[in-house]
């Protein structure tokens, strides 16, 4: 438990030791301090999920918060290494991406200060063991992560959407307060372990609680309708802060739901099928608008909107499994929503940094503009490719594993003897696999348009190099990592039995179906891997036939160029056009006018109807009612004087009453 | 080990026999006398001894897709219940795999496509990832629905059917032999949704994907897509063969109920036209009606008393 103390020290000096060093070596600094203190941190969560032991450090902060628990359980084991892992990488790719920025002087310094700020408190988030240190760790987290986002500040629509961030945060943190404050009358402390004593004596108040914690965890996380602060955010945020929120932040939300379960014990079944239920809508809203967008980093932010659904379907069918006693059903569950935490961050770190990578050679977002980046960032092409086949959920990549623990644990869901159980894990099912296929919808278009075919304005064909090192080295191994879960699973599948013991109670032990069907897929996906090489390899190296480059078929036409190919837009439509009541369309036209026109031009933009249609009116609603209030501010000294006399009067007044 | 050996050669031969007979049929209901059965495999050969004529805007993607399709099309194959009602690898849940194998090969297919950067191909791309996008969420309900009757999740439960659901089972097997055969109908790319045989490319999607593949690139995608309509068929087969049959019946009923699809196929398209572009999603809605009344009569089994 030192080491792990230890790395936070590291951590938060390292960040400020940082801010005095010279420009040039200040990411670097940096990165060696994170890989410091992620070896720090690592350690003891590993030797956690190793022996299944707790660790506990009892802090005296008398006389304000009193004796403070920090405990590292299987589960907080888990977390500590997907944080440590995943910012590191972004660290390191971080070195490569701020470049450009040190060239132009801009001071990074309290960038280098947040950054590290930003993983020591999530951190201490998901060892923390109660509820007001909990909530000051939060607020830690919430803030470096705001200043994180507003990196690029002088940019206008940069500081509006960490704006928007910032009171999403505050407007969850509330009911995340009110949620602890409720268990703490009851308990009357604010030890977790004291609310576990109450939550499992009280349905009523667990429901409640959990239903609160929801809605304020489910925030951070990206829950539908929950969800609106993330596809700003994250196309805000420099790469490697995207990376680093989306691929770790946002699961500090799931853990404080998984948290919540575990204190709760044994949840209700209406409890078990609202998580379900939410969570298939979340997948499927997440992708339907990742399809819609031609910002990349939109694009992947939407991307996170369902993977943390299916994360959530994962956990809701862990939740059915606790609720009808059914411990295979839970443990499938539970351990395939834990898993997908780990592989969602791997490939959409992955995938951000790779975005990052293309954003950093051509100075857009937009994949409408880009185009036939394979052939002069190969490599990055190459790393974004694996990324979209491991998010797709196809084998032999890691969030197939994930995806079929999860569809397992529903189909033994199935047996269930219940009506509803079945219906709602039937449709669930369906869904799942809807979100599956739009998926490879989606990342087929991105990845296509992005690096496929030519390039279709200037910005991507004067690309002339593939990014450096730093950055090309944690996307490899991150892409490393993701085929490796997916080669082997079993022993992922090992490592997940703890942290998925401490949800369901009970120490499973073990029916060994599960663990021989991993073992199954192991030898499949290997024997497939290697023949797959090798037949790619035979026939393009024996090939005996003579091979004439010729241009693409174009019904004759020999000068086919870039405006003739198909754009993201055209490639999305025909599934679009089937769903168009859920969208709401925002057409800019301008129709060639005249015998020879001079302009024409058609765009797009398809707007987020919960923005639309609940976001913005109670905007507005909020700021008719606001504006009522505007007579108080008359700018008039002599009027603020007159308001803080009236409210020593009353206050005068009620002490007397009082 | 006879398994696998009887599956792969079933899986070399049976598939393009299946677009033979189906050509056959169409020549009978148009009057021709039509070419040879065998013709598909003749074609095979060819293809794979010509030189290539490869795109000057493709990349390795383009290469590279024919050989990792093909693979998981046969990778997904060894999970099919085939002759006897045997698959080679028979694990529970494999249905999910099977699907999310050939999710992979269609994942590469798609790109490579997109890879020519010609507008037809992107079109029938486009086409293709949305039509497939409706078809697998009713198969996966259409197969969870059965297996839960028996409780048991693997491929091979399928031919147990009727010894578990009793006189449902017979209702839930017509129902699921028709959606599995709108199925092959969608996947396979045949009229009424697609059409095989056209070279005009606005109405197509499939065809117009392989636009720019020849030699034996092309071939390899025309053997894996007709793997793909001999594997749904097989499913079929295995759900209408009653398990109770003997060796020699059970290998004439299985190459019986093929035939009879690649007939059936044939028929539909010698008799009906392609439906417009645009009320395709239309056609493969019905699939997942299909679904919806297999579940209702699953759950009607189970706890209608």
């Amino acid at each position: 438990m030192n080491n792990y103390f230890i790395a936070i020290a590291i951590l938060f000096l390292g960040g400020i030791i940082c801010a005095f060093l010279p420009q040039k070596i200040k990411t670097s600094a940096l990165s060696i301090f994170v890989t410091i203190a992620s070896v720090f941190s690592i350690i003891p969560a590993l030797s956690v999920i190793h022996h299944g032991e707790n660790l506990t450090r009892v802090f005296n902060f008398n006389p304000i918060l009193g004796e403070i628990n920090f405990t590292i359980d299987p589960l907080s084991a888990f977390f500590i290494v997907v944080i440590s892992i995943m910012s590191l990488a972004s660290v390191i790719y971080s070195n490569g991406y701020l470049k450009p920025y040190m060239a132009k002087e801009k001071s990074l310094s309290s960038h280098l200060i947040f950054l590290p700020a930003l993983i020591a408190s999530m951190l201490l988030v998901v060892t923390c063991d109660n509820a007001l240190m909990f909530l000051i760790c939060w607020e830690i987290m919430s803030l470096s992560s705001f200043f994180l986002v507003i990196f690029e500040s002088e940019k206008k629509e940069t500081l509006k959407a960490g704006i928007k961030y910032l009171v999403f945060m505050h407007i969850s943190v509330i009911f995340i307060i009110i949620a602890f404050a409720l268990c703490a009358l009851n308990a009357g402390s604010f030890d977790f372990s004291d609310f576990a004593q109450v939550l499992h004596n009280n349905q009523y108040l667990a429901n409640i609680v959990f239903a609160l914690a929801f809605v304020g965890f489910g925030t951070k996380a990206g829950f539908v309708p929950f969800h609106n602060w993330l596809p700003d955010a994250h196309p805000a945020a420099p790469s490697h802060v995207s990376a680093i929120m989306s691929g770790v932040m946002i699961k500090t939300g799931i853990y404080g739901i998984l948290r919540v379960i575990n204190l709760i014990g044994t949840p209700s079944k209406a409890l078990a099928y609202s998580v379900l239920i939410i969570s298939v809508i979340s997948a499927l809203y997440g992708v339907l608008y990742a399809i819609t967008q031609h910002d990349l980093k939109r694009l992947l932010a939407y991307h996170s909107i369902e993977n943390i659904g299916i994360i959530g379907i994962g956990i809701g069918a862990g939740m059915l499994g606790l609720a009808y006693g059914n411990n295979l059903v839970a443990l499938l569950g539970f351990a395939g929503g834990i898993l997908h935490i780990l592989n969602h961050s791997i490939f959409k770190e992955l995938l951000f940094l790779a975005a990052g990578s293309v954003y950093t050679k051509t100075h857009t977002r937009n994949i409408e503009i880009l185009g036939g980046l394979i052939k002069s960032m190969p490599i990055s092409a190459v790393l974004f490719l694996v990324g979209s086949v491991a998010i797709c959920g196809l084998p032999p990549f890691n969030g197939f594993i994930s995806e079929f623990l999860i569809y397992f644990g529903m189909l033994k869901g199935l047996t269930i003897n219940s009506f509803f159980a079945l219906t709602v894990i039937m449709f669930s099912i369906a869904g799942l696999a809807l979100v599956g296929t739009m998926a490879i919808l989606c990342f087929t278009k991105a990845f296509s348009i992005i690096f496929l075919g030519m390039p279709r304005s200037e910005a991507a064909e004067h690309v002339d190099s593939d990014t450096g090192a730093s950055m090309i080295l944690p996307m490899s191994f991150l892409a490393a990592l993701t085929l490796l879960i997916g080669v082997f699973p079993q022993y992922v599948f090992a490592f997940l039995i703890q942290p998925t013991s401490v949800l369901t109670g009970v120490h499973i032990t073990l029916s060994t179906e599960p663990v021989e069907i991993m073992h199954q897929i192991a030898i499949i996906a290997l024997v497939f891997l290697v023949v797959c090489a090798g037949i790619c390899i035979m026939r393009i190296k024996l090939n005996n036939q003579k091979i004439e480059m010729h241009q693409t078929w174009g019904c004759g036409y020999d000068r086919p160029n870039n405006r003739m190919q198909y754009s993201a837009s055209s490639y999305a439509n025909p599934f679009l056009t089937m769903l168009r009541p859920l969208f709401k369309k925002v057409y800019d036209i301008e129709k060639p006018k005249k015998l020879f026109p001079t302009s024409a031009h058609f765009s797009l933009h398809i707007d987020d109807i919960e923005e639309a249609y609940l976001i913005n009116p109670l905007v507005k609603f909020d700021e008719w009612f606001l504006s009522k209030f505007e007579k108080i501010q008359s700018g008039n000294m002599q009027d603020y004087i007159k308001y803080g006399l009236i409210f020593l009067i009353l206050l005068l007044a009620g002490c007397f009453i009082g | 080990m006879t398994t696998i050996i009887l599956n792969l050669i079933i899986l070399a031969i049976i598939p393009f026999l299946m677009i033979g007979v189906i050509k056959k049929t169409k020549a009978f209901w148009g009057g021709r006398k039509g070419v040879s059965v065998w013709q598909p495999l003749y074609d095979f050969v060819k293809l794979l001894k010509k030189d290539f004529v490869i795109s000057k805007t493709t990349s390795n993607v383009f290469r590279l897709a024919p050989s990792i399709v093909i693979c998981s099309t046969i990778t997904a194959a060894m999970f099919v219940p085939m002759l006897y009602g045997k698959a080679i690898i028979n694990i529970q849940a494999g249905f999910i795999i099977f699907a999310y194998i050939l999710g992979l090969g269609k994942f590469f297919a798609l790109i490579s496509a997109m890879d020519t950067g010609s507008s037809f191909e992107g079109m029938g791309a486009s086409r293709e990832a949305s039509f497939t996008s409706i078809v697998e969420p009713a198969f996966f309900m259409i197969m969870a629905s059965i297996m839960v009757l028996s409780g048991n999740f693997s491929f091979e439960s399928l031919t147990k059917v009727l010894d578990s659901a009793g006189s449902y089972g017979f209702l839930i097997i017509i129902f699921a032999v028709i959606a599995l055969f709108l199925m092959i109908l969608i996947e396979g790319s045949r009229v009424p949704v697609d059409d095989p045989t056209t070279h005009l490319e606005l109405t197509m999607i499939h065809e117009v994907m392989i636009l720019d593949n020849s030699a034996s690139d092309l071939a390899l995608y025309t053997w894996g897509n007709s793997i793909k309509m001999f594997l749904i068929s097989s499913l079929i087969a295995n759900l209408v063969i009653p398990s109770t049959l003997g060796t020699f019946d059970a290998l004439l009923a299985y190459l019986a109920t093929i035939l009879i699809i690649s007939l059936a196929i044939g028929t539909v398209e010698s008799a009906m036209a392609r439906i417009r572009m645009t009320h395709v999603f239309e056609f493969v809605f019905i699939m997942s009606s299909f679904a919806l009344i297999i579940l209702s009569l699953v759950i009607a089994r189970m706890f209608g008393g």
